[in-house]
C-alpha cells in the first residue's frame, strides 16, 4: 500500500447546488480521490449500506433534510466515516455544534478554502482507514474472546479475567492467544490502540 | 485582563491650587478685560453717585461674558485684575485706613460671580430637566450672580455702614436694590453679545439667520402696545404700573428667543434707565428697580427657555432622522448578508474552477495561460473579499480579544480600499510595529477605522489619505489623514459614520478626537489602551 494510496479513498459530496457539488466532487478527482456528488442526502442515504465511504462532503443548509440531521443518519450507518461540513451561513454556533455534536471533522466557510478542504479530506479518510483497518481486525473473534479482549484492554490481567468470566486462568490464556494471532497485534498497547 | 467599558480616564491635574493659576492661553483674555473693565467702570461712574452704586454697571457683563468662556477657574485672574485696576484709578488705596474695606468690597463680586458660574456648570452637568439645556444656564447664573454679588455685600453694608457711606436698613436696601438692578442691567445686556461675538470669532457660533418680518412687526406692534398703555395709565393719573411692559417682554421672549428678547430688553431700558437718573424719592427708584429687573430677568429667561426648547425639538428631529437612517442600514444590512450568501454558492464553483483551468493551461499557449491565471487570481480574490465581507457584516457576540494593531489596521485598510480607489483616492498605510497589541473586537473596532478613512476619502482634497498607527506613552494611536477639497460639495451621509465610530472607539476605553488645522489638513485620531503581548 503507498502513501497516496493511504490518503485517498472513497467520496461522498451532498450540496443542493449541483454544479458547486460536481466541482468539488471534481476536484478531489483531481487529487486523487474517487468521489461522487449527490444533490439528495436521502438518495445516498439509501444508496450508502451497499457502498460506504471514507468520507462524506457536505452542506449544512439543504431542502428537507439540514448536513447536521443528515450527518447522525449516516453516523448510524457506518460509525467509520468522516465527515466534513461546508455552509455558506457559517455562525458561530454551528462551527462549534458541527465539530462536537455532530463528529464533524472541520466545518469550511464558502467560498471555499481549497488547501482547506483538500486537507481536511485527506485527514478524514486517514482516519476512517484507521478505523476501518481496526475494527476489521476484531471483527473475527468469537463472543468469548470479544469478552476477554473487553477486558484485556481495560487493563486486567488474567486472574481477574477469569475471576469475572467464571472460567479458568489457562483458558484465559488460550483465549489471549488467539486475539493476539487473530489481530496480529503484538502486545498489550496495540491491542489497546485497536480498541479506541 | 483589563475590562473593555474602562472609561478613558482624562489626564487630571496634579493640585487644586493648579487649576484656579491662569495660564498662559488666559493672560490675553486678562489684559483684554483689565481695559475693557477699567472703561466700562469709568462710563458707569457717570451716573453711579451716593445710595446705589450703580444704575447700569457694563463691568458686570464683562466679567460674567469672562467667568463663563474660560471657566469659573479663573476666579483669581479675574479678582486680581479687578484689584490691579482699582489701584491704578486710584479707587483703593493702601494707605487709607478703610483699605480692607476697599479691598474687600472689589474682591467680593468677582468671587460671588464665580461661585455662581461655578454652581451652575456643576448644576448643569448633572440635571436631566430643560434647566441644562443651553442657553438656560447662562440665563440662570445671569440672574444668580448679581443676586449673590449684592447678597454678599449685605452683611458687610450692616456691619460698617461708615465705610459705604449708606446709613440705615432702609437706604442699605435701596442701594443694594440698584446695585443688583445695576449689576443685572449690565449682565444681561453686554453677556450675551459678547459671548456670541467670541463664538463667532472661534467660529462655533453661526450667524443670526434673517428675522422673518411678521415676527418683527408683530414683536414691534407688542412693545409699542404695552408703552401705549404705560403712558396711557399714567396721563390719567394711574400710576406707572410696569405689567404691560413685562408682559411684553415675555411674550417677545417665548415667541422669538432669546436674540428678541434681549432687543427687548434694550428698548425697555433705553427708555426707562433715563427716568431713574433724575432725582426721585427712594421708594420710588426702588419700586422702578424692582420692576425694570423683574422685566429683565422674565425677559431674558422667557427668551432662554424658548431657545432651549427650540434647540431640544431640533435633537429629537435630528434623532428621529438617525432613527430612520438606521432603519434604512438594517434592511441594507439584511439584504447585503442575502446577497454574500448568494454570491458565495456561485463563486464557489467558480474559484475552484479556474484554478483547476489555470493549473491545466500553464504548460498551454501563453494567451489561454494568462488568461486563465487572470480569472484564476481574480476568483480567489472576490473569494476572499466575500469571507471578508461577511465576517464584518456578521452579528459578533464575541468577546474582546488581544488583537495585533497591525491586523486591525490591514483588516480596515483591505474593507476601505475599493471605496478610495473607486473615488481615485490613494490610501496610503504606513508601517505598523508588529508588538502593539490593544484588546478588541476585531470587527466592531474595524467598522470604526473603516467609518473614519470612508469620510476621509470622501473629503479628500487631493486624492491622498493615510493611514497610520504609532505608540504613544501607554497608548495606542490611529491616525486618518486627507486634506481637505475647497468648497467640498455636501455630502449624502448624515456624519452617522463619525457617531457610530465614537461610540466604538469609547466602549473599548479609547478617545476619538478630529480637527482641522490651518493649512487645510484634517485628522481623525483614535487613542485605545495598549496591552501586553496577546496571551
Amino acid at each position: 500500500m503507498t502513501v497516496s494510496d493511504a490518503l485517498s479513498g472513497t467520496v461522498y459530496v451532498v450540496d443542493d447546488d449541483d454544479d458547486l457539488g460536481a466541482t468539488v466532487a471534481r476536484l478531489l478527482c483531481r487529487h486523487g480521490h474517487v468521489a461522487e456528488s449527490f444533490l439528495d442526502p436521502v438518495a445516498l442515504l439509501d444508496l450508502y449500506p451497499q457502498a460506504p465511504a471514507h468520507c462524506v462532503v457536505t452542506d449544512v443548509m439543504m431542502g428537507d433534510i439540514d448536513g447536521f440531521d443528515f450527518a447522525d443518519r449516516v453516523r448510524a450507518l457506518d460509525a467509520a466515516v468522516a465527515i466534513v461540513f461546508m455552509t455558506a451561513w457559517p455562525t458561530t454556533a454551528n462551527a462549534v455544534d458541527s465539530v462536537r455534536r455532530y463528529g464533524g471533522l472541520d466545518y469550511l466557510e464558502k467560498p471555499l478554502d481549497e488547501a482547506r478542504l483538500l486537507a481536511a479530506v485527506a485527514e478524514g479518510v486517514a482516519w476512517s482507514r484507521a478505523q476501518r483497518t481496526a475494527i476489521a481486525r476484531t471483527a473475527t473473534l468469537t463472543p468469548r474472546q470479544r469478552q476477554v479482549f473487553d477486558l484485556l484492554v481495560k487493563g486486567h490481567n488474567n486472574q481477574a479475567i477469569a475471576a469475572a468470566l467464571d472460567i479458568s486462568p489457562k483458558t484465559v490464556e488460550d483465549h489471549r492467544a488467539a486475539i493476539v494471532a487473530k489481530t496480529g497485534a503484538n502486545g498489550i498497547a496495540q491491542l489497546i490502540a485497536l480498541a479506541r | 485582563m483589563t475590562t473593555l467599558a474602562r472609561p478613558f480616564a482624562l489626564p487630571r491635574p496634579s493640585s487644586r491650587l493648579a487649576v484656579i493659576v491662569p495660564t498662559a492661553a488666559d493672560l490675553p483674555w486678562l489684559a483684554g478685560y483689565a481695559v475693557a473693565f477699567w472703561v466700562a467702570h469709568y462710563v458707569a461712574a457717570e451716573w453711579g453717585g451716593r445710595g446705589f452704586y450703580s444704575l447700569l454697571y457694563p463691568a458686570a457683563g464683562l466679567r460674567m461674558a469672562l467667568l463663563w468662556r474660560r471657566g469659573p477657574r479663573l476666579v483669581l485672574g479675574v479678582a486680581a485684575t479687578e484689584v490691579a485696576v482699582q489701584f491704578v484709578t486710584g479707587i483703593i488705596d493702601p494707605l487709607s485706613a478703610g483699605f480692607a474695606t476697599q479691598l474687600g468690597g472689589v474682591v467680593r463680586p468677582a468671587l460671588a460671580y464665580a461661585l455662581v458660574v461655578l454652581l451652575v456648570r456643576r448644576m448643569t452637568d448633572h440635571a436631566t430637566t430643560s434647566l441644562s439645556v443651553a442657553p438656560m444656564p447662562l440665563g440662570l447664573a445671569s440672574v444668580g450672580a448679581p443676586v449673590a454679588a449684592a447678597m454678599a455685600a449685605l452683611p458687610w453694608s450692616l456691619w460698617r455702614p461708615d465705610l459705604t457711606g449708606v446709613s440705615g436698613m432702609r437706604e442699605v436696601i435701596a442701594s443694594l436694590t440698584g446695585f443688583i438692578v445695576g449689576d443685572l442691567l449690565g449682565v444681561l445686556l453686554l453677556t450675551p453679545p459678547l459671548l456670541w461675538l467670541a463664538e463667532l470669532a472661534s467660529g462655533s457660533a453661526s450667524r443670526p439667520a434673517r428675522p422673518n418680518i411678521a415676527g418683527v412687526i408683530e414683536a414691534v406692534l407688542v412693545l409699542l402696545f404695552s408703552f401705549a398703555s404705560e403712558v396711557l395709565l399714567a396721563s390719567i393719573g394711574l400710576g406707572t404700573p410696569h405689567t404691560p411692559l413685562l408682559l411684553a417682554v415675555a411674550w417677545i421672549g417665548l415667541r422669538f428667543g432669546r436674540t428678541a428678547s434681549w432687543l427687548a430688553i434694550v428698548a425697555v431700558a433705553a427708555m426707562t434707565l433715563p427716568q431713574t437718573a433724575m432725582p426721585m424719592r427712594v421708594d420710588a427708584r426702588l419700586a422702578l428697580h424692582m420692576s425694570l429687573a423683574s422685566i429683565m430677568v422674565v425677559g431674558y429667561l422667557a427668551g432662554s427657555f424658548a431657545d432651549a426648547q427650540a434647540r431640544t425639538r431640533s435633537d429629537l428631529q435630528r434623532r428621529d432622522r438617525l432613527l430612520f437612517q438606521a432603519e434604512r442600514l438594517k434592511t441594507l444590512r439584511a439584504m447585503s448578508v442575502a446577497v454574500i450568501h448568494e454570491i458565495s454558492q456561485p463563486l464557489s464553483t467558480l474559484a475552484i474552477e479556474a484554478k483547476h483551468l489555470h493549473e491545466i493551461t500553464v504548460s498551454a499557449d501563453v494567451e489561454i495561460a494568462s488568461t486563465a491565471a487572470l480569472i484564476d487570481r481574480k476568483a480567489a480574490a472576490l473569494s476572499t473579499l466575500v469571507r471578508r465581507l461577511r465576517r464584518f457584516g456578521g452579528r459578533t457576540v464575541d468577546k474582546p480579544t488581544p488583537l495585533p494593531l497591525a491586523t486591525l489596521i490591514a483588516t480596515a485598510a483591505a474593507l476601505a480600499e475599493p471605496e478610495a480607489r473607486s473615488h481615485d483616492v490613494t490610501l496610503t498605510i504606513e508601517p505598523v510595529a508588529p508588538d502593539l497589541v490593544v484588546l478588541a473586537q476585531e470587527v466592531e473596532l474595524a467598522q470604526a477605522i473603516v467609518n473614519l478613512v470612508r469620510n476621509a476619502v470622501q473629503a479628500s482634497g487631493d486624492g491622498r489619505v493615510s493611514l497610520a498607527a504609532t505608540q504613544v506613552g501607554d497608548q495606542a494611536r490611529i491616525v486618518v489623514t486627507n486634506r481637505c477639497r475647497r468648497n467640498r460639495p455636501d455630502q449624502a451621509g448624515m456624519g452617522v459614520g463619525v457617531l457610530v465610530a465614537r461610540a466604538i472607539v469609547e466602549a473599548h476605553g479609547g478617545s476619538l478626537a478630529r480637527v482641522g488645522d490651518d493649512i487645510g489638513e484634517a485628522r481623525a485620531t483614535i487613542l485605545l489602551p495598549l496591552i501586553g503581548e496577546p496571551q
